[in-house]
């Protein structure tokens, strides 16, 4: 026992130290072959990136192997680990507290930083790619420092423990942990890569170049993962942690929003760029928003700063978080200070009605969205470090304020997708929108049939079936001249990323307007009703294992078949768990959640009934907007049509650029 | 280019007309009573679970947020007071630190101008940048322009 443990500590230090070494002298490595164009030096670029993720999987692997074989020599173990705890939720256990999941955060960084590099393997002599690998080596040092130091998972505990309590009870009562929180990574960290380009752009001061395209697609899908782990975390709470929402505002949940705000700003604005060649210091700033919004969040949240119920654990690493978002945003701002001169676009956007005026009015949105989001977020801090006092920001402030931003942006994307560049005629226009607005009044009168009321909800709905018929109608034109190709591509692609984003804000609206709850107190034989379904408790049965005991109470809907709302006590940590239980519908979802306290005696049982509907299409509506991305990624035809300036005849064209 | 008459300028406004129309009736249409569940259920969404971090009573299991809730069921019950009335009396039973809501008041109400700010500043710095996009950006040159350069030329002269 005392050799095994010696070992994964002394070898998980090793290789993380390994890692420092090699970031080290990647960095200077990449940085010095880019000053004086040493060919020999860049040569070795590529070795420190094999090093630098040979070390971080080295570190992880120790990690996991010390979780498996349950050594609780580890301070770390002893925390998160226990002998009862199932092989699964125990690999999982590796990233269910803050030392872990910043050597998550290493490992996935490495893999980046070997991915760009060997993407680079041909562009090597360019020293644009040396100065990217540089900043991506730099990030890592810093990461792998963090990880060595304040947020060290392989220091030891004390002597004589030979049990722990396991994982937080909320990251081991679904499979579900496995797939979110390394998702969610993989976007989050994937935004380095834009960044390290951005700024290797700046330092070269070749700004007006291709840089950005070469880019795009590794934006894309760190976008991509960000929206999916974001969805999953969605999924998780509404079917597994019973919160009965799938979105509370919670500062954790805003810290992956933000980047994705962000970055969904920039893979819009970029094409304006691309096409026009301007905005070139807003599409900078925004990469670097994006990667220093990625740091902030983890700095309020990991720190202990913000109340969290995401908050797993807290640590001394909250000064390191926040000088390095400090120095990030020095840097940057210098940077993009000292190349002003080579950053003024020539060019002019001739009108607001046009695909470039829509793309800058999209910008505002989204840069005033993100503001509101990381105002509510900070803004208890701000309140209790001036006047010492505890207010609470929660969901009806970012409610009041988003809604009214969500529908603007409805209204955006109903028209944005048929506008042409440069400019629009009032015909064009006319033509273009005749038929997406007609859908737009269908959807109302539909929903106004249904029964809908509330100005908010019913706006969503029309404005909903605007955009969807602007996006339709893309995808169908682009389809028929050109069969399936015509689904490809970052237009066509976007199109139905965009159709999955309007399904979602449809879900959400119905979902938060029209859900109505009911507690109902459940007798065994007795048959209760709401809402026009009949609800009949079979059974209350105890389920008692070795880590919890759980209670489920057996409800039969509509004399049907019987699902199990429960709630969990997890004896090592006292706490309870409930676990609802969801009847799904494409019209609406019948969601019932055990209420305390639980009497198993007297078969009885207090159940609370919510009738939800259409929330089954965010889930719909999330793997669309996946589809989207990953037919976005893939090349569409050629956009450039040199005989054709004329936006009018380019249209196709204009189809390919649009996202 | 040939209009069809579908697109004409009466086929749209009947669309503009049916929205307004379909919204108008929509919004202000009476969705029926509220049961006491709805009125439980919007009271608690604004008030904070005072245990917790950052989740409403709505949401909440812990045992504060439940003598809330009860609380609340218990005043709805009693059927004096409006839905305003009970939070102020939570209020004033728990303290403010059960409001979900920012307060209007004060160094508070700071959240709710801010954004407001922003947005003014942001769409204003737009719509500067499109007037001076305008000035620069324009292809063909004014009159005011040419006369400009013809008296210049012309003191060159």
């Amino acid at each position: 026992m005392f050799f095994a443990s010696g070992i994964n500590g002394a070898l998980g230090r090793a290789f993380l130290l390994i890692g420092i070494i090699g970031s080290l002298f990647g960095a200077i490595a990449a940085i010095t072959s880019a000053r004086q164009r040493d060919q020999a030096v860049a040569k070795l670029i590529p070795r420190f990136a094999v090093l630098v993720f040979a070390a971080s999987f080295g570190a992880f692997a120790v990690m996991e192997r010390a979780m498996i074989t349950r050594d609780f020599s580890l301070e770390y173990v002893q925390k998160v680990g226990s002998v009862s705890t199932p092989a699964i939720y125990n690999f999982a256990a590796v990233w269910s507290a803050l030392e872990g999941s910043i050597l998550m955060w290493v490992l996935i960084l490495a893999g980046y930083t070997l991915g760009v590099t060997y993407w680079l393997r041909k562009k090597m002599d360019d020293v644009l790619s040396r100065y990217a690998l540089g900043v991506m080596f730099i990030v890592s040092l810093f990461f792998f420092m963090l990880s060595f130091g304040p947020a060290n998972p392989f220091a030891a505990g004390p002597a004589g423990v030979f049990d722990g309590p396991g994982p937080n009870p909320l990251l081991q009562n679904h499979l579900l942990v496995m797939f979110h929180p390394p998702l969610l990574y993989l976007g989050y960290v994937g935004m380095t890569v834009p960044f390290a380009f951005a700024i290797a752009a700046l330092i070269t001061g070749r700004l007006g170049e291709g840089w950005l395209l070469a880019t795009r697609r590794w934006t894309l899908f760190a976008w991509g993962f960000l929206t999916i782990g974001i969805v999953l975390g969605s999924w998780w709470s509404y079917e597994v942690l019973g919160w009965s929402g799938v979105w509370a505002w919670d500062p954790v949940e805003n810290a992956s929003l933000l980047p994705w705000i962000t970055a969904t700003a920039y893979i819009h604005s970029v094409l304006v760029q691309e096409r026009r060649g301007m905005l070139r210091v807003w599409n900078l700033s925004l990469l670097v928003a994006t990667f220093s919004l990625t740091i902030l969040g983890t700095f309020l949240t990991r720190s202990g700063v913000v109340n969290s119920v995401h908050a797993f654990s807290q640590s001394a690493i909250g000064p390191w978080l926040l000088a390095f978002f400090a120095v990030i945003v020095v840097v940057s701002v210098g940077l993009i200070g000292w190349r002003g001169d080579r950053l003024h676009s020539p060019g002019s956007i001739d009108s607001p009605l046009s695909r470039e005026g829509a793309f800058l009015a999209n910008n505002v949105l989204f840069a005033v969205f993100a503001f509101v989001v990381l105002l509510g977020t900070v803004f208890p801090l701000v309140v209790e470090a001036l006047q010492s006092r505890t207010i609470v920001v929660g969901e009806p402030f970012f409610d009041r304020l988003t809604i009214p931003i969500g529908i603007t942006m409805l209204t955006i994307m109903a028209i944005a997708p048929v506008l042409p560049w440069r400019k629009a005629s009032q015909e064009l226009l006319s033509k273009r929108l005749f038929w997406p607005a007609w859908c737009g009044v269908l959807a109302l009168a539909g929903s106004v049939w249904v029964g809908a009321t509330g100005l908010a909800p019913l706006l969503t709905f029309g404005l909903g079936g605007f955009a969807a018929g602007s996006a339709l109608r893309q995808v169908v034109l682009a389809t028929r001249r050109q069969g399936l190709r015509g689904l490809v591509g970052r237009a066509n692609g976007g199109m139905i990323v965009h159709l999955g984003v309007i399904i979602i804000a449809v879900a959400l609206a119905a979902s938060n307007s029209f859900t109505h709850s009911q507690e109902l107190n459940l007798e065994v034989g007795k048959v209760a009703s709401f809402s026009g379904h009949t609800f009949e408790l079979v059974d209350v049965v105890e389920v008692k294992t070795e880590r919890a005991t759980a209670v489920k109470a057996l409800v039969k809907i509509d004399g049907g078949k019987a699902y199990a709302p429960a709630i969990t006590k997890y004896v090592l940590q006292g706490m309870n768990v409930g676990t609802p239980s969801v009847k799904t519908g494409l019209a609406y979802d019948i969601y019932l959640t055990l209420e305390p306290p639980v009497r198993q005696d007297e078969n009885k049982a207090r159940i609370k009934v919510f009738i939800k509907p259409l929330l089954l299409w965010l889930w719909i509506g999330g793997g669309l907007m996946a589809l989207g991305t990953v037919l976005a990624a893939f090349p569409g035809r050629r956009r450039r049509n040199p005989t054709s300036p004329t936006s009018e005849d380019d249209f196709a064209a204009d189809l390919l650029v649009m996202l | 280019m040939k209009t069809k008459s579908v697109q004409n300028k009466w086929t749209w406004l009947l669309v503009v007309f049916a929205a307004v129309a379909l919204l108008a009736f929509g919004s202000t249409r009476d969705s029926g009573p509220r049961t006491q569940a709805d009125r439980i259920d919007a009271i608690t969404k604004v008030l904070a679970c005072p245990t917790c971090s950052g989740e409403s009573v709505y949401v909440s299991r812990a045992s504060g947020a439940e003598a809330i809730r009860a609380e609340v069921a218990r005043q709805i019950a009693g059927g004096q007071r409006s839905d305003d009335e009970i939070i102020a009396y939570i209020e004033a039973r728990f303290g403010s630190r059960v409001l979900l809501v920012p307060r209007s008041t004060g160094l508070d109400s700071l959240i709710w101008v801010l954004p407001v700010f922003v947005l003014i500043c942001a769409v204003g710095t737009l719509g500067f940048a499109f007037r001076r996009w305008k000035v620069v950006g324009s292809d063909s040159i004014s009159d005011e322009d040419a006369q400009l350069v013809e008296r210049a030329l012309r003191e060159e002269r």
